[in-house]
């Protein structure tokens, strides 16, 4: 879907992607990282909307140094911040946009009228959108992304700014509302659990640069249930004691992290430390989690 | 059931016919305008229709035959006073007012219309359709050149059919005034061109509608006033520069205004004064002034594009 080679984009002496390169399958993609990353950077590249410094990106097989604009008539974006006119009422933005998308005045209020369905706006849809509430705001937001069917819409922190519930609900909508139209979504967020209702791959950026890249599935067998050990003395020989008792251990930063089978794992634990002649600081029971592994990758 | 899944199979199948670009732009300042004549832009309106007024007690003042257009070139030749109509028109309606109104009214109508988006940040949507910058921005002066034209050509466009009815609606005299027709549209064209971009310019600088409308109104007309102060003082005391009025829009445009009907720029003040500039000086200054703007505002969106 997006393939981007080298790229490097610098704003002044700060650099927000440094020899940035992946190849982006089509399906639904986050692009996960802490805020200064550089993932809106490389969305509004995507874009067309700013340029690179250097390197080359494709977007559905076209090459953005010829074509910056007419790729968006394959594209929807949600912005990440309010950008919704409040004077007009939601019906009015929305063909407003398809309109100014290339839309026919006739397509654009019937595709106007199945979003808003879709989204289950009843009356209020006649409404100001001044009116609207966070969740309704975003919806509208999102929904104006989808109004002309694009093949993609790339979504820029979509839950940004709203409580568990409404952020429950907008992930549920992008969800249904991309199901529906069979749209491929490029979701950029700093929230895990958006990637893991969203999306089927993920991309962590940080520092400009790819981090990593897994299907969501595989990162999520990843996550284990471990011991965490801290010991005092040759690691190396505990180790190897718990590995003629069939445990193979991980350094985890401070400690060690020991598989956890069942409650017998624990005596395992303790016989290796005294024949290896180990103190025992610190067994712990605890869950590798996306978090960690996000926190591991961005570390 | 049924009737539900083919619905949802229309959603999954849509695919938008997307018109053209220029069709986008049109379209867009279209809309623009329409909005502009809205009621509830009760401002605007009003300043269209007081301008149609005064443009109708001009028609009564040329209609008595006191009118001195020929003073103006020294002659009394009727062709001479068919050319200098129209200039006749913005010369003497701005020292009544008109020009007052006019200023006003490009203010007003221009000040909103990228600050708006500016401040609601909607200017971000509008860039992630198939549009260009350029193009955003030519579909939003689009509403205020549409606007001006209505209150610049079209009065002259009256008072062309109005000499035209005066000669006995010959088909003849059309035909030999084509010269005249094309150059009452380049005008009109013209200050509302240069007034949609000085406008838009201060809409982008000065996100607050109104305060964009009052610095327009102070920039425009403001120094028009200054200059025109400066400038007689200057013609009193012996040491005039004609240059001095280049520093001044209104009076800029005006001068290239006279240019446009091919004849000598004058400054009407305790008598009609010819205006002495080189040509490249007063088009130097007015493309400056022009290229400033367009590159300001297009540096600014830039910036929005980049930023959130």
């Amino acid at each position: 879907m997006i393939e981007a080679r080298n790229v490097i984009k610098k704003y002044g002496p700060v650099t927000a992607l440094d020899d940035f390169t992946v190849d982006i399958p089509e399906g639904k993609i986050g692009i996960l990282g802490p805020n200064g990353a550089g993932k809106s950077t490389f969305v509004k590249i995507a874009l067309g909307l700013i340029r690179t410094t250097s390197g080359s990106i494709t977007v559905l097989g076209e090459n953005l140094d010829r074509n910056t604009v007419d790729i968006r008539r394959k594209i929807g974006y949600m912005p990440e911040h309010d950008c919704i006119p409040n004077s007009m009422t939601g019906v009015e933005f929305l063909i407003e946009m398809g309109l100014v998308t290339g839309m026919s005045l006739q397509s654009a209020t019937q595709r106007t009228h199945e979003i808003l369905g879709h989204l289950l706006m009843g009356e209020e849809k006649y409404r100001k959108i001044e009116e609207y509430s966070g969740g309704m705001r975003q919806k509208i937001k999102l929904a104006q992304g989808l109004i002309h069917g694009p093949e993609v819409i790339f979504l820029d922190e979509p839950t940004s700014g709203l409580d568990p519930k409404a952020r429950q609900e907008m992930l549920e909508t992008i969800n249904g509302l991309t199901e529906v139209s069979g749209t491929n979504v490029l979701l950029s967020t700093h929230i895990l659990q958006d990637v893991e209702t969203v999306c089927d791959h993920v991309i962590i950026v940080n520092n400009g640069k790819l981090q990593m890249q897994e299907n969501v599935k595989k990162l999520m067998q990843r996550q284990t249930d471990v011991i965490q050990v801290r010991i005092g003395g040759s690691t190396e020989d505990f180790v190897k004691q718990l590995k003629k008792s069939g445990i193979t251990a991980t350094s985890s930063g401070r400690g060690l992290h020991v598989p956890y089978v069942n409650d017998k794992t624990f005596e395992q634990i303790v016989n290796s430390a005294v024949k290896s002649n180990c103190q025992l600081y610190e067994m712990e029971r605890a869950t590798t989690t996306m978090d960690n592994i996000y926190l591991e990758v961005v570390d | 059931m049924k009737e539900k899944a083919q619905v949802s199979e229309r959603f999954r199948e849509f695919k938008a016919e997307l018109t053209s670009r220029p069709s986008i732009v049109l379209g867009m300042g279209l809309r623009g305008f329409l909005r502009l004549l809205s009621l509830k832009n009760q401002w605007i309106l009003a300043l269209v229709a007081l301008i149609w007024l005064w443009t109708l007690g001009f028609y009564v003042l040329l209609s008595t035959g006191d009118y001195p257009c020929e003073n103006l070139f020294g002659g009394d030749s009727s062709e001479d006073f068919k050319r200098c109509q129209p200039l006749v028109y913005y010369n003497d309606l701005g020292l009544g007012g008109v020009r007052l109104f006019l200023v006003t009214l490009a203010a007003i109508s221009s000040s909103g219309l990228i600050a708006n988006d500016m401040t609601d940040k909607s200017l971000h949507l509008y860039l992630s359709r198939p549009i260009s910058r350029m193009d955003y921005l030519i579909a939003r002066s689009i509403p205020v050149f549409l606007l001006l034209m209505c209150v610049t050509a079209l009065p002259n466009l009256i008072v062309y059919l109005n000499q035209w009815g005066e000669a006995g609606l010959e088909f003849d005299w059309i035909k030999n005034h084509k010269w005249l027709l094309l150059d009452i549209l380049i005008l009109g064209s013209f200050y509302s061109a240069s007034y949609s971009i000085i406008g838009l310019t201060f809409s982008t600088a000065i996100n607050r509608e109104s305060w964009a409308a009052g610095a327009f109104f102070l920039f425009v007309y403001g120094s028009a006033i200054i200059i025109e102060i400066f400038y007689l003082i200057m013609l009193e005391s012996g040491v005039g520069d004609d240059r001095i009025l280049l520093l001044s829009i209104i009076h800029l445009l005006d001068i290239i205004g006279f240019y446009i009907f091919g004849t000598q720029p004058f400054f009407t003040a305790f008598g009609i004064e010819g205006i002495d500039i080189a040509d490249i000086e007063v088009f130097g200054v007015f493309i400056l002034i022009i290229g400033s703007c367009g590159i300001f505002v297009n540096w600014m969106i830039s910036q929005m594009e980049a930023n959130k």
